[in-house]
């Protein structure tokens, strides 16, 4: 840390670090200085001048936020002098901004009753403003006491507002050229999708040439947006809506766990996310889905009353009917034959309480979470290794990491805020290998990028350890500790010589030895891994081969090193924590170990089932086969499960009885024969575990008056529970369920929703009577949650696994480079994690390749954010702009002269029931018979925007390698 | 080979090319317009790859300067100075002929391209002022007269070429 000086702010003794800008400084005491281009979690800029002080002793009126502390600096922000420049510097602004509002001598007399007549132009009022009332500038100008007079006129530009690219609107127009969005984009997203343009008089921001943003290469993340201080950059839904109050949540659509504000307006709707500057998980960034995708809490389609199938039909019912008859049909059913399906958008509380209910009630250890991904395989094989189903360090580690290996998931898309620090650190010199066939966004910031045939990872990481072991790349205090399990790993890696996984990738050898030397020499080494197109059976060993590449070089239990397995759904982790699981009880507790269900016993009072329950995919075709006659689905499994509906729906129609309990009346709900409408993610009180291990507390955002009858999930599980005659489900809060699942959950031991919730640590920030960006005026406190394991309520969690002293416990927190309301509170060391990593021999496997003649290739489709070298047209029409372009066809040569195709030559390329067109590119870095074909983001964007769909970000599609044919699409050219 | 894939081989080519030991997005802008004359969307993006930035910010330092073009220029360029010394010496009268002449209200292209006209604030040869220069060629001590027919000597079409070596003189 750096040394700490002491400056005098207006008299008052200021104390700080040497580190630190006059404005910063200032800001952590609680002394407001106007300014608008500085933000928090930005190098400060100064290009505003609004921020300008009085330093004694020194000439002129320098801008505080680039104006670095010194000890003894006596500082005066409110002098004549200063005042003057700021009245300059604000004057200078409004001369190109519409300014009549600002300024004006009636302003007090103005309101919604009062509209002026004449005063103002009609065009120039704030009041046509989508960001009126939330607008920095106007504050600015009314805190610096500008003249008030009749309004002057002001130089208009005239620009076109541009409406026409998804989710959010530009109108620079009301630019005042700060520069953060350009900033956001570039320094904390990575991006540059935005940029400055021209010069002087005419500078202003913008595309290349000023065309959309579906090929600039935006991610469409709102970053900009939210650093905003005028009107020229706001989200098109709600656009002139006002909040009324803003209350922090959990984003529900990926298990990042970004914390957001959700403003809510006077009709008690959510009309904004602001994603919360403080919070340790997401630093102030969200993603796509999680700043544009809330609107279906709104919406007008959910349900509101419980449904039951009377002659056949769905019906609305009472509470109390439906219960009885959910109730009743359970009961009937108790064993093995019940199975219930949990919707990884559930909380943990909602988990344990399905889970408890499943054994308890109806004796079944069938209970699952929904998940599209392969994530029990993932988890589990982790697990083998490492001791611990989970990932291993926090998100914003990464930033330290030396090298980090993504391989086969699409992170950008799926968990995006963990791509975040990843791309950050590669700037600053961190190496990236990217491992997909398919191009993602990773690619383009990769120092080494390989391609083998999808699916065959296991093979291509047995080949990297092979090579880190044979080349003694390992680290030598793990060996020591490991000798024994080692000399089987190596033994087993025998069979992965290199020339052989090289035949079976198809990257050449040196790029794997590449890979491995760079992964093992670049310490620390952090591994990004989802298992995406690995086939099943290679799932759990290839997370083992992860997780053992990971702790041979050393890289466990050290701050950017460590392992993230990338699950999909929201709470996946927590409601596997839970024992949503047909192997395990809640903290992984095994159901057929004795011991383990007589500790659950003693706490549920009823005897458990012994025998495990099957595999989702063996318990969907057991539903089909008519074994399973009853199922309780608890969210909208099917847009959890594998992105397919048919398995699940032909294992719905057949049952006996099923109960779903849901938001919407899903495809699922509809073959139900009781329905109870349950509350979103924004009405719940609760809890979700993110990808880091990390606990945070949902809290209620507001109530939907729409549909006043609809209840959290927990309630209505406890409700069945209750009208089935079974004790041990009176709880009158999800707290209380977590107080609960801490009793019986090892892990979760120490944790409370009470604790969770106070022990947030206030940030110090100015009043917020004075003008402030809207992301620091909602990050009031700072949420840490606690990341598991938490053994008792003294124990402040456990930031990495297989860590030592501070770094295993809460240490201090990734922060903000200059968090201007810093002084967050840091916790104490935490207590030595248990769990020693255990090598597991890895067998070869060989990865089937395609061999239906009439699909001999694989499509291997990817995404990325831009293509520069790629001719693009955005088609602007009505409605929102389109991209228009020739998609390539990458092809190994020798696959393109088995078919007899050349390069450019136009073809079809038929897979999944679609026709592409595409041109023919020959690309001999790919692996034979695989084909790729890469699409804009921009593209996916537009369609996510204009969907009709409720809730579009729970079906974003995804890029799975699919069975294609590709033929000519004429005579050859 | 679409025109467009032509245009980026030639832009690839002259990127490469570049001999200074610094290669920045400035110098590769400068490089492809040297070449082309101006500059082309496929140009802005082939910077881009070719830096290893985004288009955005290709644009942000194109947009900046002045003698960054986006359209293409006329066969010939003809530069009328109007800084101090030559307005002295009657540029205004000079400037106000020439445009007259090429049916043009202030820079850019004449209609049938052959000409472009710029307006340059000195060209660095006060002395002789009033000045104008015709593809790069300064000429001084110039009236309506003379000025008009360099201009006509230069306006008939020809094959557009380098316009610099990509020797560094
Ligand atoms: S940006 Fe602010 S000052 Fe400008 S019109 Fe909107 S509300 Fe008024
Ligand atoms: S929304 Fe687009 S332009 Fe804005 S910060 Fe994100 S990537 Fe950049
Ligand atoms: S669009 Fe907004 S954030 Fe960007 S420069 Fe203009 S005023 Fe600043
Ligand atoms: S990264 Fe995940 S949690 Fe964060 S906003 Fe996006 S979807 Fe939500
Ligand atoms: S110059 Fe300091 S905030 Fe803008
Ligand atoms: S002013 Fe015309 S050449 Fe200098």
């Amino acid at each position: 840390m750096a040394p700490e000086v002491t400056i005098y702010i207006d008299g008052k003794e200021v104390k700080t670090t040497s580190d630190k800008m006059v404005l910063q400084a200032a800001n952590d005491a609680g002394i407001y200085v106007p300014y608008l281009c500085y933000h928090p979690g930005m190098k400060p800029y100064g290009a505003c001048r609004m921020c300008v002080v009085e330093v004694e002793g020194a000439p002129g009126t320098p801008a505080s936020c680039t104006l670095p502390v010194r000890d003894g600096m006596r500082v005066s922000t409110g002098s004549q002098a200063v005042e003057g420049v700021r009245r300059t510097v604000t004057d200078l602004l409004l001369s190109e901004h519409p300014q009549g509002c600002l300024t004006c001598h009636r302003v007090d007399l103005c309101g919604p009753q009062d509209i002026c007549l004449r005063h103002v132009a009609v065009n120039d009022r704030c009041i046509m403003c989508p960001k009126n009332e939330r607008c920095e500038l106007k504050d600015t100008t009314r805190y610096v006491q500008m003249e008030q007079h009749s309004p002057l006129t002001y130089q208009y530009r005239n620009l076109q507002i541009e409406t026409r690219d998804p989710f959010y609107d530009r109108d620079y127009n009301l630019c005042i050229v700060c520069g953060r969005c350009v900033r956001a984009c570039d320094e904390l997203r990575g991006d540059v999708a935005i940029a400055f343009t021209e010069r002087a008089g005419q500078a202003l921001v913008g595309t290349s040439r000023g065309t959309s943003l579906l090929e600039s290469g935006c991610e469409f993340c709102g970053a900009c947006i939210d650093v905003c201080p005028v009107g020229a950059l706001v989200e098109r839904d709600y656009k002139w809506e006002k909040p009324v109050r803003h209350q922090r949540t959990i984003c529900p659509h990926c298990p990042v766990g970004c914390q957001i504000n959700y403003e809510v307006d006077r009709r008690e709707r959510v009309i904004r996310a602001i994603p919360d500057l403080n919070a340790p998980v997401n630093l102030g960034q969200a993603c796509y889905k999680g700043k544009f995708g809330f609107n279906f809490v709104n919406h007008k389609q959910r349900l509101a009353h419980p449904l039951v199938r009377r002659n056949g039909e769905l019906q609305e019912a009472t509470w109390d009917e439906a219960l009885t008859m959910a109730a009743q049909g359970l009961a009937g059913h108790r064993g093995p034959s019940f199975a219930a399906l949990l919707s990884p958008r559930a909380t943990n509380e909602e988990a344990y309480l399905l889970q408890k209910f499943a054994r308890t009630v109806m004796e079944s250890n069938n209970v699952h979470v929904a998940s599209s991904s392969p994530s029990s395989a993932l988890l589990e094989g982790l697990g083998d290794v490492l001791g611990y189903q989970a990932g291993t360090n926090p998100i914003w580690d990464l930033e330290q990491a030396g090298c980090v290996l993504s391989i086969s998931n699409n992170v950008t898309e799926e968990q995006n805020v963990v791509a975040v620090p990843v791309k950050r650190a590669v700037r600053k010199g961190t190496k990236l290998i990217v491992v997909d066939a398919r191009e993602v966004e990773l690619t383009r910031y990769a120092h080494l990028w390989l391609r083998p045939y999808p699916g065959t990872d296991l093979a291509l990481v047995g080949g990297m350890l092979r090579a880190i072991l044979d080349e003694g790349l390992a680290d030598e205090a793990f060996l020591k500790d490991h000798a024994e399990g080692l000399e089987a790993l190596r033994r087993s890696l025998a069979e992965f010589g290199l020339e052989r996984v090289a035949a079976e990738t198809g990257v050449p050898a040196d790029q794997v030895r590449e890979a491995a030397r760079i992964f093992a020499t670049s310490r620390p080494s952090a591994i990004l891994c989802a298992l995406d197109n690995v086939p099943a059976e290679q799932q759990r060993p290839c997370a083992r081969a992860l997780a053992e590449l990971a702790a041979v070089t050393g890289n466990v239990g050290k701050p950017g090193a460590g392992i993230y397995p990338l699950v999909r759904g929201a709470n996946e982790q927590g409601a596997r924590d839970m024992g949503c699981d047909p192997h395990f009880l809640p903290g992984y507790q095994p159901v057929t170990d004795e011991a383990a269900r007589r500790l659950a016993e003693g706490t549920w009072g009823r005897a458990l089932p012994q025998e495990p329950g099957l595999p989702l995919d063996q318990l969907l075709e057991a539903a089909r086969q008519g074994q399973v006659r009853v199922m309780l689905l608890v969210g909208d499994v099917a847009a959890h499960y594998d992105g397919a509906q048919e398995p699940l729906e032909a294992a719905l129609q057949g049952l006996d009885f099923l109960v779903v309990q849901d938001a919407f009346l899903s495809p699922a709900a509809r073959h139900a024969h009781v329905v109870f409408p349950a509350e979103t993610f924004a009405e719940k009180e609760g809890t979700y575990t993110n990808v880091e291990r990390r606990v945070q507390p949902l809290r209620r955002v507001f109530k939907a008056p729409h549909v006043p009858e609809v209840q959290p999930d927990w309630w209505t599980l406890c409700q069945i529970a209750r009208h089935m005659g079974a004790p041990g489900f009176d709880f009158s809060s999800a707290a209380e369920v977590l107080g609960e699942a801490a009793r019986v959950n090892p892990l979760y031991a120490g944790i409370s929703y009470r604790r969770l919730v106070e022990s947030a640590v206030p940030t110090c920030r100015p009043s917020t009577e004075t003008p402030l960006p809207t992301q620091v005026e909602y990050s009031e406190a700072v949420y840490h949650g606690l990341m598991w394991p938490c053994p008792e309520a003294s124990h402040q969690g456990t930031q990495r696994l297989h860590a030592e002293g501070a770094a295993a416990g809460q240490g201090p927190e990734p922060t903000l480079q200059n968090l201007a309301m810093g002084r967050i509170q840091e916790g104490a060391g935490g207590a030595r994690v248990q769990g020693q990593p255990c090598l597991v021999p890895l067998d070869w496997a060989a990865t089937p390749r395609s061999h239906d003649p009439q699909r001999p290739l694989l499509l291997a489709m990817g995404r990325v954010l831009q293509q520069p070298q790629r001719e693009t047209e955005v088609v602007r029409g009505k409605g929102l702009n389109r991209i228009q372009r020739e998609e390539l066809l990458e092809m190994h040569p020798e696959d393109a002269a088995a078919a007899s195709l050349r390069e450019g030559q136009s073809v079809r390329v038929i897979a999944s029931g679609h026709t592409m067109p595409a041109t023919v590119r020959l690309a001999p870095g790919l692996p034979r018979g695989v084909v790729a074909m890469t699409r804009l983001f921009g593209g996916l964007a537009v369609q996510l925007a204009a969907s009709e769909a409720a809730d579009p970000m729970a079906r974003v599609p995804r890029l799975d390698v699919v069975p294609a044919q590709v033929e000519p699409a004429g005579p050859p050219a | 080979m679409t025109t467009g894939e032509a245009l980026r081989k030639r832009v690839r080519q002259t990127l490469r090319d570049q001999p200074y030991p610094t290669v920045t997005v400035l110098s590769s802008l400068l490089a492809v317009q040297d070449d082309m004359g101006y500059l082309t969307e496929e140009a802005i993006q082939e910077v881009a790859r070719f830096t290893g930035t985004t288009i955005n910010e290709v644009w942000s330092v194109a947009s900046f300067y002045l003698n960054f073009r986006f359209t293409p220029p006329g066969d010939h360029t003809v530069e009328v100075c109007w800084g101090p010394a030559c307005h002295l010496r009657g540029a205004q009268t000079l400037l106000h002929d020439i445009l007259g002449q090429l049916g043009l209200s202030g820079e850019g292209e004449t209609g049938d391209s052959h000409i472009s006209l710029k307006l340059n604030t000195c060209l660095g040869a006060c002395t002789q002022a009033p000045v104008i220069s015709v593809d790069h060629g300064l000429m001084g001590r110039m009236d309506s007269e003379r000025a008009l027919k360099a201009i006509q000597g230069a306006s008939h079409p020809r094959r557009r070429e380098r316009r610099h070596s990509r020797e560094v003189r």
